[in-house]
């Protein structure tokens, strides 16, 4: 049972918060203790959950004819052209369903993520993952459902744009196949408050459909399981719950549990007459059932009937039985059938506690009811019981969960065993752009999670490293991995090097890592560098000598000694040549033979030698015919031939920072020259293999710390790993260089360890420990939980005192009194613990929070808006705005202002502090008192919103996004110390998050899922054009944005294209963390061709068009989108077959390359 | 050793009722392998529109015109009371059509077809004859094949005859 909610949990001011998705469930009287402790309501909140098609309020909005400014852009830079993408899937489960559907013998969870679904397959060893599906839609219903004659189960799917489609999959082409589709919406119809309910008869007679109050739609099946025409029935029950089909009916009979206008609620049954269109009065119904009752689950054969869930009682009622049992009050929200004869069901509640509830009964009659908690999990949407006591937990408000069902409590008392977690980042409510390591690239904090599920969650884009072994290990000077034969596949041996001696460790037969000795290795002293090396040997250069030894007997087989009085500095090897470098400016080049160390060739230059490298990247792999060399003192990097060590190009790197690290590597067939210096920056290079010549220079900045430098393989490709205090993976993407974080603090030395028990391992020396680990797939997002157990609504970093600070609210929900609390926390930005608290006063919830500074005044603060919500107020008319300071970690409050309302948006102002105070909008200036105190004075301000709910500034003009009253333009006057709107558009949008994108063009979000762009019309002739936004862009998102931030994700380049694109972050309730970037015209013209091209190749499954489910769609209007492009479907184009691509090449007039190319620099945006 | 221990500790209701959840060997490895990875992400580049005749659409008839119509086709009379006074009120209606619905059936399972002349004229109330002009009242006795001669209160009186 799903309700919708135009508002679900989302940042909309305090009251909206609070409410969540569920407000249906939560107006109980009889539960009203209960609800005060979790919800402090008052009937305002109602007003403000109305639908806007029924809201109470009426204006008289202006319908504007928009055509006429179509097209009309200038030609100039100008942030209108967008495109949107997805940086992180939804990951809100808000339905799931198991059954057979890919094959008869194989048994699916198929798990419903708002705008797409999962296919898992369910097998001895778990879930595996099978198939990830866009839909064109919004999922309001997933069943399966299993036709007469089929062996497998078909998948029905209803979106909240009514649209439906029956999918069936093909085993052979492993591709969905469109059973039927169609549109089942009705010209006339109010859409029902409680959510869209689909149900399928259990004999698969029909498919019914509670779209619209009073009306029951009906699909039927002929004999033959093809579906026919579609037809509505009156259903007399307005106020709707519930609807489901009942078991073993000989004509398909549905339950409603409706409420009637005495609040009074009621369970009814009628049979469906297929042939006269018509209901037929049912078996049986009982009046006043529990007043809290809204779900409805029918009982399958031999018992039939239906179980009423209240949230005082839970009832089974069938035509000749009656039986109730008294629970502890709890909102049910989910449900799971465990046993096919429905004797079992799990139902998760409110607070995430899962109960079982038995229906006993003896020779198919029904005896009695029990109900026992089982544990706590995360408030669960939705509950498959899968197989072998494994139940699946999808959630909304929180991780969604594979847990297992233990026969014996554990120690706590739970039978509950979680046993995976699958990340969910919704709702966002709110979320904050940093960059904690000052390093160019955003991290995205955000406040996910509701109620107890609750956290922050850290996202950056980002390699993990997943930890395989791990071991205490100080000073680690240098790691090397050595192979016991040249022909070995794996590594045997991991080489460690300290400052004073040499360690070896080694794969014993139990595949665990033991220290082991290598005879011929010199083990007391530093060990400079390792290689394999040809005829089965090893190579081991330690400051005094180079000493060459048989991999097989571990013996010494030859050793060169450095000249008296000069000692190794520098080393590097590769299977048959050594070069190294001693003090006083030597060059030493030697080569391996079957035990021999020959010295081929040695040249002193005028200064010391910092770093070396001949990693052979020509065409034999074991000799490099080049080597680079880093220099003291004038700060250089030399090219030598090898063997006879001519210098050949010598490149001067400026500045006084000396390099660290050189490595000759070759991507995508181009050959580089990486150079790193010691202070965390990064110089790349062309190198020329026959010249030597170094062409293309470019820097970037790593970060702050010397960087040493290895090449790594994953996957048959090549990458290179910088070690420093921000690991780096450097890779190649169509030939060009690319650069991902790697999420580690401070590595210090990598090599590749690739061994038959950790293959495709890294061993990584990091801060005292050597850990063994392989590696992510590149450019992925990271996500780090940080859970709260209570719900962050508001987030604000502050880079001066290096915290955040969240406004957040934790529930209660054992006590029956009135006791959420508020509260203003403060968390360290690295360790996010909490520093401080400021507790709120009762009733009083945190609406915004802001750090800022004032003018004349050198600190910088933490500014949070609040609000009084009282129960008998609809609105709040009372709010404070407090003034804190950090000082030794804590919160100090400076000064506080009381407001006339709810504080929905606090921003810095010229100096000043701008506040949404319910429907005005407010400035004040911090004025310093005769006793040296600070305190927040009104400047000036200005009213005509129904409710201010977020605000952006820049410069002097002000940006409203209005409850209702859509975008609105204000300017502050600094001669008049007054605010005035200058233009607004009359549209009546719903916003739920506003931007600016540039001094002319403002984007918004409102709660249809739409997306739009408004412009500034500062050229129109007369004052009511000028005072006029021009609507310039339409969207359908699918998603519920709650805020907007500017920032990236990815480290920008300034050797990218894509570095230059302004783009805007948001967040959603599903989860999704999105992308907009402002193209330049001519790239968006291109890719616009593009889209449409795609459209032609890639179809919507189920047969829904991508056009429709794009088009801007509210109660009003339906259009076509426009000045937005879809980046999911555009990015689609590198998914596709050779085939497919050329078919767009050729429509395109554009050569495949160059689309992918282009395409896949958009995948860099995010 | 869980025997036992079940013993000694203190009963756990739900233990019972848990035992023999059901089970068809999935998920029976002791090691269950976690998250494998990322997921395909499915691209669709077949034709996905569906068989001919499986695009569905809603009947567009007006539910109350489909309920009459289907009504006639089958046979059933269409009661009166539904042309004016309660269409607003949909249960009431409702629950009258059914009233209407099983009484006409098994009062007169045959001789349908005169029905509706009957009824109509069955309800000819006194008040509704007066109210009509003489002319009309001619051709109704016309029709009952009585003479049509007389002064009009002679015909309702005639008429009336026959209703009562």
């Amino acid at each position: 049972m799903e309700f919708f909610f135009p508002y679900e949990v989302c940042g909309l001011g305090v009251t909206i918060t609070l409410l969540g998705g569920d407000t249906g469930a939560l107006l109980s009287p009889r539960l009203a203790p209960l609800i005060r402790s979790a919800l402090p309501l008052s009937s305002s909140l109602l007003l403000l959950l109305l639908p806007p098609s029924s809201c109470i309020l009426q204006f008289a909005v202006l319908s504007i004819a928009r055509e006429e400014g179509r097209n009309r852009f200038p030609s100039e830079k100008m942030s209108v052209w967008n495109y949107v993408v997805t940086a992180h899937k939804p990951t809100n489960v808000t339905h799931s369903c198991v059954g057979n559907f890919t094959g008869p013998q194989e048994l699916n969870l198929i798990i419903a993520k708002c705008t797409r679904i999962e296919i898992h397959l369910l097998t001895p060893q778990g879930l595996q993952a099978m198939l990830d599906v866009p839909i064109y839609g919004r999922i309001a219903t997933l069943e399966l459902f299993r036709p007469h004659g089929e062996a497998q189960d078909f998948l029905f799917i209803a979106t909240e744009r009514y649209k439906f489609c029956v999918l069936q999959w093909d085993a052979e082409t492993s591709e969905l196949v469109t059973r039927a589709m169609g549109d089942v919406s009705d010209r006339i119809g109010r859409a029902t408050d409680n959510g869209q309910i689909g149900i399928i008869d259990p004999d698969c007679r029909l498919i019914g459909l509670h779209l619209y109050d009073g009306l029951f739609k009906v699909i039927p099946f002929d004999n033959k399981g093809q579906l026919k025409e579609a037809f509505n029935i009156r259903l007399e029950e307005l106020q709707v719950l519930d609807i489901k089909f009942l078991y073993g009916c000989s004509k398909p009979t549905i339950v409603v549990l409706y409420q009637d206008n005495k609040d009074a609620r009621h369970v009814k049954t009628y049979e469906v007459a297929l042939k006269d269109k018509d209901f037929v009065e049912g078996p049986w119904s009982q009046n006043n059932v529990d007043n809290g009752a809204d779900l409805l689950i029918p009982v399958p054969p031999p018992l039939c009937g239906v179980l009423i869930i209240g949230e005082e009682t839970i009832v089974y009622c069938s035509a000749n039985a009656f039986k109730a049992i008294p629970i502890r009050p709890s909102i049910t929200k989910a449900y799971g059938r465990v046993d096919a004869d429905g004797s079992r069901y799990l139902l998760g509640d409110h607070a995430g506690l899962l109960h079982l509830l038995v229906i006993t009964h003896e020779k198919e009659k029904v005896t009695g009811l029990k109900m026992e908690l089982l544990g706590e999990t995360s408030i669960a949407s939705t509950i498959s019981y899968l197989d072998n006591a494994f139940v699946f937990i999808g959630s909304s408000y929180g991780d969604s969960q594979l847990i297992k069902l233990n026969l014996q409590p554990d120690s706590k008392g739970s039978y509950v065993e979680v046993l995976e977690r699958y990340v969910n980042l919704g709702p966002i409510v709110d979320f904050s752009v940093v960059d904690l390591e000052r390093q160019g690239q955003g991290q995205v904090v955000t406040c996910s999670g509701a109620y107890k599920d609750g956290s922050l969650r850290i996202v950056r884009n980002g390699i993990g490293i997943n930890e395989q072994a791990s071991v205490e290990l100080q000073g680690i000077k240098g790691m090397w991995s050595l192979r016991s034969s040249i022909d070995d596949p794996f590594d045997t041996f991991l080489v460690v090097s300290f400052i004073s001696e040499t360690r070896i460790l080694a794969m014993n037969l139990e595949d665990e890592l033991e220290e082991t000795e290598i005879d011929g290795f010199w083990s007391q002293v530093q060990t400079l560098f390792c290689h394999d090396a040809v005829h089965n040997q090893l190579v081991q250069v330690t400051s005094s000598s180079v000493r060459l030894v048989s991999s097989l007997t571990r013996e010494l087989r030859n050793e060169w000694h450095s000249p008296q009085g000069y000692s190794i500095n520098v080393a590097t090897a590769n299977a048959t040549q050594v070069l190294l470098a001693t003090g006083g400016g030597n060059l030493v080049y030697l080569e391996i033979g079957d035990g021999i160390l020959k010295e081929i060739k040695h040249v002193q230059l005028e200064y010391e030698i910092s770093c070396l490298d001949i990693n052979p990247i020509g065409e034999n792999l074991h000799y490099s015919q080049l080597a680079a060399v880093g220099m003291w003192t004038d700060i250089s990097i030399r090219i030598f031939s090898l063997p006879d060590l001519n210098l050949i190009t010598k490149e001067n790197l400026g500045g006084e920072i000396i390099p660290r690290s050189v490595l000759l590597c070759a991507f995508e067939g181009i050959s580089y020259l990486l150079c790193a210096l010691g202070d965390g920056h990064l110089l790349n290079f062309q190198l020329n293999m026959h010249s030597g010549e170094l062409t293309d220079r470019k820097k970037v900045s790593l970060g702050t710390q010397p960087i040493t430098l290895r090449t790594f393989s994953s996957k048959n490709t090549t990458h290179v790993f910088a070690a420093s205090d921000r690991p780096t993976v450097i890779y190649s993407s169509n030939k060009k260089l690319l650069y991902s974080n790697v999420n580690l603090k401070e590595v210090s030395h990598m090599c590749q360890f690739n061994s038959a028990a950790f293959p495709d391992s890294l061993a990584i020396a990091k801060e005292g420990e050597l850990t063994i680990g392989t590696i992510d797939d590149i450019q992925k997002l990271h996500i780090r939980s940080i859970p709260l157990g209570e719900h962050a609504r508001r987030i604000c970093h502050q880079e001066h005192s290096r915290t955040f600070a969240i406004c957040s609210m934790k529930y209660n929900q054992s006590s029956v009194e009135d006791s959420d609390m508020h509260f203003v926390r403060l968390l360290d930005d690295q360790t996010f613990e909490f520093m401080s608290t400021y507790p709120l006063d009762t009733f009083e919830h945190g609406c915004s929070i802001l750090s800022c500074s004032f003018s004349d005044d050198s600190n910088v603060y933490y500014c949070v808006g609040t609000a009084y919500v009282l129960p008998e107020e609809n609105e709040p008319t009372k709010g404070r705005i407090l003034v804190f300071i950090v000082e030794d970690g804590k919160l100090q409050l400076i000064a506080e202002k009381e407001t006339k309302g709810a504080v929905y948006s606090l921003n810095a102002f010229n100096g000043k502090l701008l506040a949404a105070i319910n429907q005005k909008i407010q400035l004040y200036k911090w004025m310093l008192r005769d006793d040296g105190s600070r305190e927040l004075q009104s400047e000036c301000g200005h009213h005509g919103h129904i409710l201010a709910l977020y605000v952006q500034t820049r410069g002097d003009f002000i940006v409203v996004g209005d409850l209702m009253k859509s975008i609105s333009l204000l300017i502050y006057k600094h001669e008049e110390g007054a605010i005035e709107e200058r233009a607004r558009d009359y549209n009546a949008n719903w916003m739920s998050a506003v931007e600016i994108l540039d001094d002319d063009t403002y984007l918004g979000a409102e709660n249809n899922f739409n997306l739009f762009t408004v412009r500034k019309n500062s050229e129109g002739a007369t004052d009511e054009e000028r005072g006029r936004l021009e609507v310039v862009g339409e969207y359908h998102l699918g998603e519920f944005i709650n805020r907007f931030r500017h920032g990236s994700l990815v480290m920008r380049l300034p050797d990218s294209d894509v570095g230059q694109i302004p783009t805007i972050i948001f967040g959603t309730v599903n989860g999704v963390i999105g992308v907009i970037a402002s193209l330049p015209h001519e790239q968006y013209v291109f890719l616009e061709k593009l889209q449409s091209n795609l459209r032609k190749v890639i179809k919507g499954v189920g047969g829904l068009s991508h056009e429709q489910w794009r088009s801007f769609y509210n109660e009003k209007k339906t259009v076509d989108a426009r000045n937005f492009l879809d980046g999911d479907l555009i990015e689609s184009f590198l998914d596709l077959s050779r085939g497919r691509m050329d078919e767009i090449s050729k429509a395109m007039s554009v050569s495949v390359e160059e689309l992918c190319k282009r395409v896949e620099e958009l995948t860099r945006l995010h | 050793m869980e025997g036992t221990s079940g013993h000694l500790s203190p009963p756990n209701p739900a233990s019972k009722l848990l035992s023999n959840l059901p089970s068809r060997g999935l998920f029976s490895s002791t090691v269950l392998s976690s998250n494998p990875g990322g997921m395909r992400v499915y691209v669709c580049e077949h034709d996905t529109s569906p068989p001919e005749g499986q695009v569905i659409k809603t009947n567009q008839q007006n539910i109350l015109i489909r309920a009459l119509t289907i009504r006639k086709q089958t046979g059933h009379p269409i009661p009166k009371i539904a042309k004016g006074v309660t269409i607003a009120e949909g249960s009431r209606k409702r629950a009258s059509e059914r009233l209407l619905d099983s009484g006409t059936s098994s009062k007169k399972p045959a001789g349908q077809a005169g029905s509706r002349q009957e009824g109509s004229s069955i309800h000819l109330a006194d008040k509704d004859l007066h109210s009509l002009t003489v002319e009309r009242l001619r051709a109704l006795l016309k029709e009952r094949g009585l003479s049509p001669k007389g002064k009009k209160d002679e015909l309702i009186a005639r008429l009336k005859g026959v209703n009562s």
